[in-house]
């Protein structure tokens, strides 16, 4: 409190003009504490004004009494000093009745000075009081013109205390002339009322009483003195008329003002009431949307927002129509002042009443229009409103009341605002609910991708009888591409390659599965006798891979794949195919591209012995230079901007055009190729390649 | 993808429409999984009308084949264009299913 000092020295100044504003009133006409008799009248009313203005400015500087809205809470302290103050004053004049009626034996004539020196300090203090309690109420929500208004109007009070002390007095007219100007100012001021407007009804009956309470105060005061400035007994000093007319002038007629505007008001506050609770219902409900909580809530907030805003009798919010989707419990109905009884026998009607498209209506007469019969009391209005957005129906809301004509347009625009408030914040949720279900399958997603992309082999074969080259390329869903390789004892390459039908999850898991197949199946088998038969050939690979997944795989699923085991010691290779694409080769003797069109089922297909017959193995020698296409069906499948297909056919000419480069470059030729044929458009399905060419045997470096 | 059921005496015709893809697959399963697909000694499927079909598509007959064959009910596709009898045959799928050229082979079938 940086201003504590200054005011605890203003409250000793008062304190000591006060002091001597006394002695000098004792003075009249004798000699007071051996002080001369008839004090100077300039003496005394300098310490007069010295008092009023210290007492004045200690008030000035205390803190703003008015916080937030506590209007009331200003007139009540205020009411309570005045009380106190008045109190005061009233023991004192019945003291002194009591002397005059010499009931109490009370030293010399000097008691009325006293009694009015005192009484002059109390209605000082009081008028201070009530000033700067005015002042906070005027300043409320004020410019900053007003603020330098009011600052003019206490620097004019300040004025007249000063002019009092000058030894020549003004000329009348301009005397009279200047109070009339200021109590013209203090009525102008008197005009900024604007407090009284966010008073609630039970408050303004309040400010009224307590408003009531101080201008009695104030009155008590002013009769007193004025009695005491024509008492024949009394010989007092003159008091700072000017100073204290005016300031009395206008916290009396700041008060009467106050008074006035709120009674007038009261007729009209419950309008002002309403549109508050409707704020304030508003505003709870969108902070629940932004919460994001439960429908249940939302529900809950709007029923008992509605009821409230709208005071009505017996209300109802039947959530029953909820969209099927909607995540969570249905809410159970929101009921007030109905039984279940009531309930039931208004459901057939509200429905019967919202099938058309009509969302809200009011019914004014309920006991001539014979809606809603066979309620337990009989209402006189309804209002109905349906809880309707483009695309779902979340219930609908009725509110009842007792009176005839109970609701107007303006109520159910008011309800309207509330029941769209809700459907938007209903929607919200689910649109919430529905946005973390889907980051949660994309997360699901990109750990597939990623599971995926660990089992696709990092480390190539190397060897200096062939070359290999790999490329794969995963849609934007997580796909079922998978290939393999295997180094076998006796210089033998197992390669595996597959799609697993689906995709997304499940497809990842299947594709783990198939590569974790592949990998027990060529484990060596120590019963063999010879060491070709320590591995399953390409038709027993399958035929053990299918009676594997079918213990694993879903009815729906299947999964296509080719198996090679290439003998590169023997120049050779032996392969099957599983309703995978054909094998596309060039043939570098007869120097010509074709397929190896063979039979072939899919895996898990046929879940029985039969399988068997239905896949075949089948022996190839090659010779060098011949290069062997290995891919998926998002090569042959991928479209262009009008839907066609990449083609088999398409893919075999390209082998033709590169069939003498590297293996690597052979596949970045067909890539390329594929690429510009469905370019801008994204991938439709994965896609994989393999390029493995045979190179002349050369000896090991 | 559209599918059209026409039941005729001891036949059902089921004609389909469009892509046969992992969306419109479920659309197929719910008309194979009716229980009275069963009373039917032949379900023809027309497909005149498919332009594509997807693994998923494909799932869908696989996973009712054994079912129809438990119960002696023959599956006969007919009409197929040449692109989708190509999916069929490399899958392996024309040595298990009986996919004729016509409807009337169909109906011999």
């Amino acid at each position: 409190m940086p201003n504590f000092r200054h005011a605890a020295w203003l409250l000793v100044v008062a304190g000591l003009c006060w002091l001597m504003l006394l002695l000098g009133s004792l003075s009249q006409g004798r000699a007071v504490l051996g002080l001369p008799p008839d004090w100077p009248r300039w003496l005394l009313l300098a310490a007069q004004g010295g008092f009023a203005a210290s007492i004045f400015l200690y008030a000035r500087l205390q803190p703003e009494a008015l916080r937030g809205h506590g209007f009331i809470a200003v007139l009540r302290r205020l009411f309570w000093r005045g009380l106190v103050l008045t109190a005061g004053l009233v023991a004192l004049l019945a003291l002194e009745r009591l002397r005059a009626a010499r009931v109490l034996a009370l030293p010399g004539n000097s008691l009325s000075a006293t009694t009015y020196t005192i009484s002059l300090g109390l209605f000082i203090l009081l008028l201070a009081q009530t000033l700067y309690s005015w002042r906070a109420l005027v300043s409320f929500r004020s410019s900053g013109k007003l603020r330098r208004e009011w600052l003019a109007f206490e620097l004019l009070l300040g004025a007249t205390l000063l002019l009092q002390l000058i030894p020549w007095q003004l000329p009348d007219f301009l005397q009279v002339g200047s109070m009339l100007a200021l109590g013209v100012f203090g009525v102008y001021l008197s005009g900024h009322q604007r407090w009284v407007a966010y008073l609630s009804q039970g408050q303004k009956a309040q400010a009224i009483f307590l408003q009531l309470g101080v201008l009695a105060f104030l009155l008590v005061f002013l009769q007193y003195l004025r009695g005491a400035q024509t008492n024949s007994l009394l010989l007092v000093p003159p008091t700072q008329q000017a100073f204290l007319v005016l300031a009395s002038f206008f916290a009396v007629f700041y008060a009467v003002a106050g008074l006035l505007v709120t009674l007038f008001n009261l007729p009209i506050a419950d309008v002002y009431e309403q549109r508050r609770a409707e704020i304030l219902s508003l505003q709870q409900l969108s902070q629940i949307i932004q919460r994001g909580q439960t429908a249940p809530e939302i529900y809950h907030a709007l029923f008992t927002s509605a009821v409230q805003t709208i005071r009505a009798n017996a209300a109802w919010l039947d959530a029953q129509l909820q969209p099927t989707d909607q995540a969570g419990p249905l809410p159970a109905p929101l009921a007030h002042e109905l039984t279940e009884a009531d309930l039931a026998a208004m459901r057939p009607q509200l429905a019967a009443l919202l099938s058309d498209e009509k969302t809200e209506f009011i019914d004014n007469d309920l006991l001539r229009s014979q809606r809603f019969a066979g309620l337990s009391r009989p209402y006189r209005s309804a209002a109905v409103l349906a809880l309707r957005s483009p695309t779902h129906d979340y219930g609908v809301l009725v509110l009842l009341k007792d009176e005839l004509g109970g609701f107007d347009p303006e109520d159910l625009s008011i309800l309207h605002t509330f029941t769209t408030q809700t459907v938007l914040s209903l929607e919200n949720l689910q649109l919430a609910q529905e946005a973390r279900v889907s980051q949660r399958a994309q997360d699901e997603l990109r750990i597939a991708a990623l599971v995926q992309e660990r089992l696709i082999p990092k480390h190539l074969p190397t060897d200096n009888w062939f070359e290999i080259s790999t490329y794969a390329q995963a849609a934007k869903e997580v796909g079922g591409d998978f290939y393999d390789f295997l180094h076998l004892p006796g210089q033998r390459l197992a390669v595996l390659i597959g799609d697993v039908s689906g995709k997304g999850v499940t497809a990842a898991f299947h594709t783990a599965q198939m590569k974790g197949i592949f990998h027990a199946l060529m484990q060596p088998n120590p019963l063999a006798k010879k060491d070709r038969d320590r591995y399953p050939d390409p038709h027993r690979f399958m035929v053990l891979a299918n009676e594997a997944l079918t213990h694993c795989l879903e009815r729906s699923s299947f999964i296509t794949a080719s198996f090679y085991l290439i003998d590169y010691e023997a120049g050779g290779f032996s392969f099957a195919r599983a309703g995978h694409c054909h094998t596309l080769y060039y043939h570098s003797i007869k120097e010509e591209v074709s397929y190896f069109r063979s039979e072939g089922l899919g895996l898990g297909i046929l879940r029985d012995d039969s399988y068997g017959r239905h896949v075949k193995n089948q022996f190839w020698d090659y010779n060098p230079g011949d290069v062997m296409v290995i891919y998926t069906d998002g090569i042959p499948e991928a479209r262009n901007g009008e839907g066609d297909e990449y083609g088999e056919e398409r893919l075999a000419r390209m082998l033709e055009q590169c069939f003498y480069q590297s293996a690597e470059e052979i596949n970045q030729y067909i890539r390329h190729d594929v690429q510009e044929f469905s370019k801008g458009l994204p991938l439709h399905d994965d896609q994989t390649l393999l390029v493995i060419k045979f190179k002349a045997s050369q000896p090991q470096v | 993808m559209k599918v059209t059921a026409q039941p005729h005496d001891t036949t059902l015709t089921l004609i389909l429409d469009g892509e046969l893809d992992a969306s419109s697959a479920v659309v197929l399963d719910t008309e194979l999984n009716k229980p009275d697909l069963l009373t039917y000694q032949k379900v023809l499927i027309d497909c005149q009308r498919l332009s594509y079909i997807s693994s998923a598509g494909l799932g869908v007959f696989i996973s009712h084949l054994q079912r129809l064959q438990d119960s002696q009910v023959k599956l006969v596709f007919y009409n197929m264009q040449e692109k989708v009898f190509n999916v069929f045959e490399i899958l392996g799928l024309d040595s298990l299913m009986t996919i004729v050229p016509s409807e009337q082979e169909a109906q011999a079938a």
